[in-house]
């Protein structure tokens, strides 16, 4: 287990050797890439083997007081810095730490890392930038990887730094095109504005237990060393950071934008790298939040709530197919958010991994569309699965289980949110998130039969489905979405279903409320065939509709205008402001500060220099009259 | 013997030649020649303080002669050094007059 380093070491040492020798290499490095991070995935099945096997008697391993759930940690001295003004100096050290999140996430990324790269090769086929590619996708993951073995913050947000310069570089994979790089920025300074918060909270944590290991901070909440205060505090500040990287509102709007990218890279920031980041974080430093009265859960619970059902109105109307999946993305990080915030912690990581898979595979699905059709609005789509049948077949699976049939992954997922909001939560909340719930399988219906049924569009009648290196990583995730939810059963045998594995205080076994269920299979069905009627049938006008709901439909669709609101901003407040600091910087700092002193410097030179003539006879007169004066001064002194 | 004032007196008065010629020529090579009188008038001076010296016996004691015969030594290798620097001066500016050498002044 103490190997599990391995996992994104051979992910970072594939990005530069693809970027140096990618020429060389067959298939210009993506056979490396993929070899990188099919080796992690293999070290992931060794350390979940270890870890089952392993008990508190197992070295570096015991039961952490926090989670209850069996941790082990490793870790090696990195450096010793004395700091300015502090007494003593501060160790650091980097280590792993692994428990059932750490794994959970580790399966989760590796697998959808592989998935998504061997998809890519196909996809990005032809591509200029091909090696670069997979260097970048390579060191996105194993990024990813750091962060969630990290066993102190401060290696934990190298990562999380490092995941956020992939996602700039990826979303920006295609920076001929303007949107592609604005975009690119949008996502790298509205996450960092959250990353200042992660790093004020970091050092928070630092200045009040000394370390900067998460263990040391999780004990020192258990044992009340940090005052409540300090840890409400920092609790809110490590959320800002999960906010920016998780597209919380008000900081989803990079996410839409993101979609500039190419639709794999996607794939692989909605399902498993970069925004899950801020899910994971909340969950990994869990103990800080629920510390004393828990009220930064509460905080969490209601932005995730707020990011929920704001984003799946929006996804209602989006007409662009890889936005629905973006603001669907946004809302079911809003779910997972609340279920944190709702102490529904297997449910969320439960949901995360089920989203992911589903998610990889509709965006795989969507690029599959895109690929063939080269359009990203759903107008120009519609009747597709006459043509691309096997796509067609993957995205529903995908868009059902997000909707939330039975059966399927997500299903079970949410209803395990559900069942924590209902019962840590007030009953305003389990109604809006069942609302949620009903907007997410609309949304999702919509797409579904927006795109693949309907009238076949005479200009998409040449389409072909995707080829075999594409359909094989969306038939595994397929049977993932399809299948994966069964984990959360009590089978029979030593598996206890994903609740008795990764648990927060005391494992969970499965349980099903029967009216809660219900009620949630009602909405789902009752959605879906409403969408069907509207968008397949066409027997229910959209016009009608919309025309009906006017304000809101407008509302929607300019997303609550939350990008005006942000340019006013920054037009208005952030720019006037910096040009009264550029103002002061010219006439203040520079021209009197700097330009100050040396003009007085000049001055004085230009006047003092009249004495330098070149006149010899001067200088000798100057010289006797001086040894005169000295001569006189020192007789003076002498008698 | 002569009186130590005189020589002094002697001193003093080739000194402030010497001083005078720097200070009012114009050519290098005479500057040179005045400040060598400049040396000399010195060397007068320790010469004649050194044997009018209160000692156990006549010339008991040889520094002033030692410093006389040093700045003697110094004044030939500065006159060297002097006059190679006036000899480039010359070829490169056809000119020994200390006024138009003036590439350091602002």
């Amino acid at each position: 287990m103490e190997w599990a380093w391995l996992i994104p070491v051979f992910s970072f040492a594939a990005a530069p050797i693809i970027v140096v020798f990618g020429r060389l290499l067959p298939t210009k490095g993506a056979l490396l890439s993929i070899l990188a991070i099919g080796g992690g995935f293999a070290v992931f099945w060794f350390v979940l083997d270890s870890w089952m096997g392993a008990g508190a008697a197992t070295s570096g391993c015991f039961t952490s007081e926090n989670t209850e759930m069996l941790t082990c940690n490793y870790e090696r001295s990195w450096f010793n810095a004395g700091l300015v003004g502090a007494a003593g100096s501060v160790s650091l050290h980097w280590g792993i730490l692994i428990d059932p999140l750490t794994i959970a996430m580790l399966g989760l990324v590796t697998f959808v890392a592989l998935m998504v790269q061997i998809y890519s090769m196909s996809y990005m086929h032809g591509d200029a930038r091909f090696g670069w590619y997979f260097a970048v996708h390579s060191l996105f993951a194993a990024s990813m990887l750091t962060l969630v073995l990290a066993d102190n913050f401060l290696l934990l947000y190298v990562a999380w730094e490092l995941v956020g310069i992939c996602s700039y570089l990826l979303i920006g994979f295609w920076h001929e095109r303007p949107q592609a790089r604005e975009a690119a920025k949008k996502a790298f300074i509205v996450t960092r504005i959250g990353d200042v918060g992660l790093l004020v909270g970091i050092l928070l944590i630092w200045r009040d237990v000394g370390s900067f290991s998460m263990l040391d901070a999780f004990e020192a909440v258990r044992t009340g060393a940090m005052s409540e205060g300090v840890a409400t505090a920092s609790a809110i500040l490590l959320f800002l950071g999960a906010m920016g990287k998780s597209a919380q509102i008000p900081f989803h709007v990079w996410l839409p934008d993101a979609m500039e990218g190419p639709t794999p890279v996607s794939a692989l920031i909605h399902a498993a790298t970069m925004v899950v980041a801020g899910v994971y974080l909340v969950a990994r430093t869990f103990p800080i939040f629920q510390a004393y009265d828990a009220d930064p859960l509460l905080v969490v619970s209601i932005v995730g709530l707020v990011t929920a059902l704001g984003a799946a109105t929006i996804a209602l109307v989006a007409t662009d197919l890889k936005r629905i999946l973006a603001y669907s993305t946004i809302s079911h990080l809003g779910l997972m958010m609340l279920s944190l915030g709702a102490f529904g912690y297997s449910a969320a990581i439960f949901h995360m991994m089920a989203h992911g898979f589903s998610k990889a595979l509709l965006f795989l699905g969507a690029g599959s569309v895109l690929h063939s059709t080269e359009f990203q609005e759903t107008g120009e789509m519609g009747g597709l699965r006459k043509v691309m049948p096997l796509t067609a077949i993957v995205f529903s699976i995908g868009a059902l289980s997000l909707g939330g049939i039975p059966i399927l992954a997500g299903f079970w997922s949410k209803d395990e949110i559900l069942i924590a909001v209902n019962d840590h939560r007030n009953v305003s909340f389990i109604i809006l998130t069942l609302v949620t719930a009903g907007l997410s399988a609309l949304y999702m219906g919509r797409a579904m039969f927006l795109v693949f049924f309907g009238e076949l569009k005479a200009q998409n009648e040449h389409v072909h489905d995707a080829p075999l290196a594409m359909a094989l990583p969306m038939a595994v995730l397929a049977v993932l979405a399809l299948g994966f939810g069964l984990i959360s059963f009590n089978w029979p045998g030593d598996f206890g279903g994903i609740g008795t594995f990764v648990f927060f205080g005391h494992s969970e076994s499965f349980h099903f409320k029967a009216w809660l269920g219900a009620v949630s299979i009602v909405i789902a069905v009752v959605a879906f065939i409403f969408t069907y009627r509207i968008y397949a049938q066409k027997s229910i006008s959209v016009d009608d509709l919309r025309s009906r709901n006017i304000e809101l439909v407008k509302l929607w669709e300019n997303k609550y205008y939350f990008d005006e609101v942000y340019q006013w901003i920054i037009d208005r407040v952030v720019l006037v402001f910096s040009r009264f600091i550029a103002f002061f910087d010219r006439a203040v700092v520079n021209d009197i500060l700097v330009n100050g002193p040396a003009d007085v410097t000049r001055k004085f030179g230009i006047a003092l220099r009249v004495h330098v003539s070149g006149h010899v006879y001067s200088y000798t007169l100057v010289m006797a009259i001086g040894s005169v004066g000295l001569g006189i001064f020192v007789w003076l002194r002498v008698v | 013997m002569v009186d130590l004032v005189w020589f002094q007196l002697l001193s003093a008065v080739l000194f402030v030649i010497g001083l005078y010629g720097v200070m009012a020529r114009r050519s290098a090579v005479l500057i040179i020649m005045s400040i060598e009188l400049m040396l000399n008038a010195v060397n007068i001076n320790l010469i004649a303080a050194a044997s009018h010296m209160e000692g156990v016996g006549k010339f008991s004691n040889f520094d002033g002669q030692l410093v006389a015969i040093f700045i003697i030594t110094v004044a030939a290798a500065e006159v060297g050094l002097a006059l190679a620097i006036i000899l480039r001066m010359f070829r490169n500016k056809s000119t020994v007059n200390v006024d138009e050498i003036n590439l350091m002044k602002w």
